[in-house]
């Protein structure tokens, strides 16, 4: 429970620290909305030449675009420690002091950054979730609501265990290895779109070693009650466990990569 | 002629700089190609669908050649930012050098050569796959030299453009929301989110007149064939006025941001 409280106290220093500049920091996430908000636009222009993909109607497009927007964007912007800040903390020797102190490692970095800007992308995200759910006519259930902010949240824990991997790299070969964007941008841009509609082997890519089809499409598709794969209901609540499943083999090999540690020196 | 020689110069150095940093290249061009991929897949999907008048190939051309020359649209000098923020500006206005052709000649060497270094395993690689999948020939010799030619006068315009865009991100010491807004606008409106070919028919007519068209879509255009060689003439004009007018405006801004700079001094 101190963990949480410790997380909580360390976010709202941060968010007050980066209000400091008001006018800087409005500007960043004014871009950052046009940012998301281009993207979204790209979707609908494509829907407006295109008018569906294989059996998605425009209105599940959105959907999709939406689920992943909110995943994506929540986990930047609450675990900005693992997906940007971290590198520059190996750089710098700044890890040290992480060390030292009474509490996990993977917890402090978690509570060292905060990305407030995303939050505009965040509230585009939630705009396309709320158009393709009325266009698409979902009806809202209990069991459905829960289906959602599972695949959020354990989409989350996979994106942040997918960030794990170049940390883990980075702690081996002190350089930041931005290869491994291709992974989590790259899925991320793959998987606004239902997995179904790429070929094989993006498709076993993007299912078995980053499974955003796992977390997303299954339990997204399951709201749409156009299931992926004709898979039963059940499989919307137990695929998105994949993502945690991610995110503890990462935690573990990062683990295995801290006892590796030399200091950089200052 | 020996001002001719400082720029060149002052385009040797940075050329020269450039080509320190060949690693994190390969690690950038393994990622774009990925993303290409990833491209192509989706836009195979959608034509899959509901075929358009031009064909697939077209697109995926496009997709490919937007994918190789990449940098040449996203890349600024970062140095010229710092240089302001420092007050070390103060060295490059003693050079008996315009200020501004000094940074034209510096960011025509970073695109040029960030753009070359990437283009050619990316189009190495593009048109090693099959087809439909890979970047397809030239509409015919010709099209193949007017579209060189284009790209070249894309070059002197989104120098230009970069130019102006400093110019703007000069007046303030935190420029990086500005800096990200601009860069968006230039990212859509010149094809690479979405190609513009893509775009309402009714749009086109009025995005291709535009500077940003200019840079990398007019080329395109030309190389596919979408545009015929009879209309190179109109194209190649286009490009060349507005390089014309985008110098002109840079130079002004320029000058007027020169009289008025502030050294921050420390």
């Amino acid at each position: 429970m101190g963990t949480v409280k410790l997380y909580l106290k360390s976010m709202a220093m941060l968010l007050k620290s980066q209000l400091e500049y008001p006018a800087s920091f409005l500007m960043q996430t004014l871009a950052q909305l046009i940012m998301e908000g281009g993207e979204f636009m790209a979707v609908i222009l494509i829907v407006d030449r295109f008018d569906h993909l294989n059996q998605w109607t425009p209105g599940d497009l959105f959907f999709f675009f939406g689920v992943m927007s909110v995943t994506f964007y929540l986990t930047e912007c609450f675990g900005r420690g693992v997906t940007g800040a971290f590198p520059s903390m190996v750089r710098m020797g700044q890890l040290d002091t992480l060390l030292l102190r009474p509490r996990g490692v993977l917890t402090q970095v978690l509570c060292s950054a905060i990305d407030p800007r995303r939050i505009t992308c965040i509230a585009v995200g939630a705009a396309a979730l709320v158009m393709g759910s009325r266009m698409s006519g979902i009806q809202w259930t209990f069991l459905k609501g829960i289906a959602l902010a599972e695949s959020i949240l354990l989409g989350g824990m996979m994106i942040l265990g997918l960030f794990l991997i170049e940390c883990v790299f980075c702690v081996y070969s002190v350089k930041s290895v931005e290869m491994v964007n291709a992974l989590t941008y790259g899925g991320r841009s793959a998987c606004q779109y239902p997995i179904d509609v790429y070929p094989r082997p993006l498709r076993l890519l993007f299912t078995v070693v980053a499974p955003f089809a796992l977390t997303q499409h299954v339990p997204a598709a399951y709201i749409l009650g156009k299931p992926l794969y004709h898979w039963p209901a059940w499989t919307a609540f137990v695929c998105p466990l994949a993502g945690g499943m991610v995110f503890a083999i990462m935690y573990c090999l990062f683990r295995r990569a801290l006892r590796f540690y030399r200091s950089t020196g200052s | 002629m020996s001002r001719v020689k400082a720029y060149l110069s002052a385009f040797r150095m940075r050329w020269k700089m450039e080509l320190q940093y060949r690693g994190a290249v390969i690690g950038g061009v393994l990622c774009q190609m990925f993303f290409g991929l990833i491209l192509v897949a989706l836009y195979r999907a959608l034509y899959a669908g509901k075929p358009q008048a031009r064909p697939i190939e077209d697109v995926v051309t496009y997709v490919w050649l937007q994918q190789a020359f990449f940098r040449m649209l996203l890349s600024s000098d970062g140095d010229l930012m710092d240089k302001i923020r420092t007050g070390s500006i103060a060295y490059d206005l003693c050079r008996p050098l315009s200020l501004y052709g000094y940074y034209y000649a510096r960011i025509m060497a970073q695109k040029l050569l960030g753009s070359l270094l990437r283009a050619a395993p990316m189009l190495l690689f593009a048109a090693l796959l099959p087809r439909g999948w890979g970047m397809a020939l030239p509409s015919s010799f010709p099209a193949l030299l007017v579209a060189a030619l284009a790209v070249g006068l894309g070059l002197l315009c989104v120098c230009a453009i970069e130019n102006i865009t400093m110019a703007f991100t000069m007046r303030t010491l935190d420029s990086r929301g500005m800096q990200a807004m601009l860069n968006l606008l230039m990212m859509t409106l010149s094809g690479n989110i979405l190609p513009l070919t893509l775009f309402p028919d009714a749009w086109q007519r009025v995005i291709t007149l535009l500077p940003y068209a200019q840079l990398l879509d007019a080329p395109i255009r030309l190389y596919t064939g979408e545009w015929a060689l009879w209309q190179a003439p109109r194209v190649l004009l286009t490009q060349g006025a507005w390089t014309i007018i985008l110098l002109a405006l840079g130079l002004m801004l320029w000058r007027k941001n020169q009289k008025r700079l502030v050294l921050q001094g420390g």
